[in-house]
């Protein structure tokens, strides 16, 4: 089964939201990231890559000052049979990660029913857990 | 450490968006939430809960017709100890689940971290989501 393993915020101030989640709740900074498409920190629990972004385009329709949660990502273990999957299903393709050697982020943006955005992956979220499917193979 | 286990959808057709993400992703359907906060079908993939709900009130203050990813949950070991924590760091308690409800499955707190996003947290877990994993320590013993 395919596993939710991404979770991204849109906010002003990622340097403060990033430091608030680390105190809190103990996640560990994984990854910063300065893009085409947002600037950010990516925090996680051991199984999720928490997201605090600050987005450079209006990926959502939801205007430049939208704070809030913004989408989420699923790991799958086929990328091009889930990609088809959900178009199959009424979901609408948004865009491809341009960087080929980028690995550890989205592969595929889609918008679902109601405009929600959601990426997928094949690779895991940097910091974000495997399927368990590849585990049991990375252990035998 | 906590565990991200509960990611919420606030949407219009919840049954039409729920049956989208059945199909697509083979998400399971482990429950059917009707509260005085929303209505809606909770879906799992295994590990997470994701709630896929029509609200009843506006509790993230961008009016009754927002549609997209509302907020998220956090499972913690022990729910009041990280409720000071929160309180400690400048996080809002907003509201807590009556105590005369049942506890287990649901949020029990709820709190707006910085630039007012909201979160749960609870310490018995979302229905379909997994536990948080057993110490090492206390896994050996």
């Amino acid at each position: 089964m395919a596993k939710l393993r991404h979770l991204a915020i849109a906010c002003k101030d990622p340097d403060a939201m990033a430091e608030f989640y680390k105190k809190a709740f103990d996640f560990e900074l994984v990854r910063t990231s300065d893009g085409p498409l947002a600037y950010g920190h990516h925090l996680s629990d051991g199984t999720i890559d928490l997201a605090i972004l600050r987005f450079k385009t209006d990926q959502i329709g939801k205007g430049m000052d939208y704070t809030g949660l913004h989408h989420f990502g699923v790991l799958v273990e086929d990328l091009d049979e889930a990609a088809e999957k959900v178009g199959a299903h009424g979901g609408k393709h948004y865009m491809d990660q341009a960087d080929q050697e980028r690995i550890g982020g989205f592969e595929v943006k889609m918008y679902g029913p109601e405009g929600v955005l959601f990426d997928i992956a094949e690779h895991p979220w940097t910091g974000s857990e495997a399927l368990p499917a590849k585990l049991e193979e990375a252990a035998d | 450490m906590p565990k991200l286990r509960h990611i919420a959808i606030a949407a219009e057709d919840p049954e039409a968006m729920a049956e989208f993400y059945k199909k697509a992703f083979d998400f399971v359907e482990v429950g059917r939430p009707n509260g005085v906060l929303a209505d809606g079908v909770f879906l799992s993939d295994g590990t997470l809960n994701m709630a896929i709900l029509k609200f009843k009130t506006d509790q993230l203050g961008k009016g009754m017709d927002f549609r997209g990813i509302h907020h998220f949950g956090i499972l913690v070991e022990d729910v009041d100890e990280f409720t000071k924590r929160l309180d400690s760091l400048g996080a809002e308690h907003y509201i807590d689940q009556g105590h005369g409800g049942n506890q287990a499955g649901y949020f029990e707190k709820k709190f707006y971290g910085p630039e007012r996003v909201l979160f749960d947290i609870a310490e018995h877990g979302w229905a379909g989501s997994e536990p948080l994993p057993v110490p090492v320590k206390e896994a050996a013993e």
